[in-house]
């Protein structure tokens, strides 16, 4: 290129060996642009341009994860995948489906409406997730096979069995508290985002930002900054982990649609899918439950979860009835 | 070799290679992101907008024309489709009627390095004074210094020609230089 005859702005811009030059990358052409110059004082202005040109103003670029594009990616590949696979009778059917959901919703809405200072339950299958935003502007996404109820007029205080995301709204004006009570303990928010999983017997809280206060069933409690775990039995009467965690896409990746899973055994991934689609985890050889995986699933559609693992795994799932049965290709 | 990758994907894409398609989602879904943040100042849309606009892209792939370079037509089609969110949205705020649209990036104090190479935008207020400049001027920064397109891309995206692009860069850069150099004066 240090042949080319250098006239214009965009002769120099586009010219690797100016850039360099500019940036004193390079002693090759740090050396040629500095006899250049002197050879050239005509094209000095224009060098001056140019150099301003390719300086510009710098950026602390910070783009988004590739954790989080890879989720993106899963979400759209299983938008691509259900519509090629949905026949198109299928989608009216499911549609006229949604319609009379619908109606049935706006009947139980209406009914609580009238009914007062009633109990509002939200309940959700294996496989579903529901997002639901409070009346005080709260959101709230609740994981499968979970559900969460609050009265009509006090919605900031929530009774949580299974898994839910909390992002709650802030009161300033009131400073109001905001309550999730689960078997084990409650946890006490004025506005912030965080995952409660009152699963297996135990509950786990992760604080993804803000401050929040958790009151234990024995009394005691224990405050929790940015990136904490917690879990905690009843039962045991015990705090059985109290860790930081570092990625919290790990924890709270669900409520976007996906399971992410960086460097997990095989066996704790399928418990995860256990609590998720309900099946029933059978492995016929030991070898297979101690493969390291790492990549997105889906958590809403049990038939591309079963590929991507089998895939990432290099094993193969049969699903029959209730049970998913794995073993080595 | 940047313009056969281009090409190649591109190509796949429109015989529904879904690989093609997961390199080019992983390549500009980052860009594509900081630029819809950058447009609508809100991240759930941005994300909404995404998935919708890059579904639409693969739904509609086989008539899609040849493309030599890809960055500009997302960029493009990507601005025109969270714009008209926008506007759905706040129907009525939206007082705009010119077919043109230039979205009013803002820039942060803490997405510009403290350390410019630049000597004098080592500035407090570079981002103040970056965000006051004409909307084309720091649409134009923003495409070349922060998503790294090249100049010719830049004006396919802007809709003007070369020369024009390197003008506007131009003259964002004199506004800085003078606004910084009449900061100075007054301390």
């Amino acid at each position: 290129m240090k042949n080319n005859e250098y006239t214009a702005i965009p002769d120099f811009l586009e010219d690797d060996s100016f850039k360099n030059w500019v940036h004193q990358n390079n002693a090759t052409d740090i050396n040629f642009w500095e006899g250049w110059i002197y050879m050239n004082p005509d094209k000095k202005n224009l060098i001056e341009k140019s150099k301003d040109l390719v300086l510009g103003v710098s950026f602390k670029k910070e783009f988004v994860t590739k954790e989080k594009v890879a989720l993106e990616w899963t979400k759209l590949e299983s938008k691509i995948q259900t519509q090629k696979t949905t026949p198109k009778k299928k989608v009216r059917y499911l549609q006229s489906w949604t319609v009379a959901a619908s109606i049935a919703l706006l009947i139980s809405i209406g009914f609580y409406f009238f009914a007062g200072n009633s109990k509002i339950t939200h309940t959700t299958h294996f496989g579903e997730i529901l997002k639901i935003k409070l009346q005080d502007g709260s959101d709230v996404t609740l994981n499968s096979n979970s559900s969460l109820s609050y009265y009509k007029n006090e919605s900031r205080k929530i009774w949580l069995s299974g898994e839910a995301f909390f992002k709650v709204h802030k009161k300033v004006s009131t400073n109001a508290k905001f309550w999730v009570v689960t078997e084990d303990l409650s946890v006490e928010v004025y506005g912030t985002s965080f995952n409660v999983n009152s699963k297996k017997k135990k509950t786990s809280v992760f604080l993804e930002e803000g401050n929040i206060w958790l009151k234990l069933k024995n009394g005691g409690d224990k405050k929790m900054i940015p990136g904490n775990y917690i879990s905690y039995s009843a039962s045991q009467r015990a705090i059985l982990e109290d860790t930081n965690i570092y990625n919290p896409i790990e924890k709270t990746s669900w409520k976007d649609g996906s399971l992410l899973f960086e460097n997990i055994s095989l066996y704790k991934v399928m418990e995860r899918i256990e609590e998720t689609y309900g099946f029933e985890i059978d492995f016929r050889d030991s070898a297979s439950k101690n493969m390291l995986i790492t990549g997105a699933v889906p958590n809403t559609n049990i038939d591309i979860c079963i590929q991507a693992i089998e895939k990432s795994a290099g094993v193969t799932i049969i699903k029959e009835k209730n049970t998913l049965i794995i073993h080595k290709k | 070799m940047d313009k056969l990758t281009d090409k190649f994907i591109w190509k796949s894409l429109k015989e529904g290679d879904l690989k093609a398609f997961a390199v080019l989602f992983e390549t500009y879904y980052p860009l594509l992101h900081s630029y819809g943040l950058k447009i609508s100042q809100n991240e759930t849309l941005t994300e909404d907008t995404l998935q919708d606009f890059f579904l639409y892209i693969y739904e509609h792939r086989e008539n899609l024309s040849d493309l030599d370079t890809i960055a500009p037509y997302l960029f493009t089609s990507y601005k025109r489709f969270i714009i008209n969110v926008l506007k759905k949205n706040q129907k009525l705020k939206f007082i705009d009627f010119s077919e043109e649209i230039i979205p009013d990036i803002q820039f942060s104090k803490e997405e510009l390095m403290t350390n410019q190479e630049t000597e004098n935008f080592k500035n407090k207020n570079i981002a103040n004074l970056l965000n006051k400049l004409p909307k084309r001027q720091k649409e134009a920064i923003y495409l070349k210094y922060y998503s790294g397109l090249k100049t010719t891309e830049i004006s396919e995206i802007m809709n003007i020609n070369y020369q024009s692009v390197v003008n506007t860069l131009h003259k964002a850069i004199n506004n800085l230089k003078e606004d910084i150099s009449i900061l100075k004066l007054f301390k």
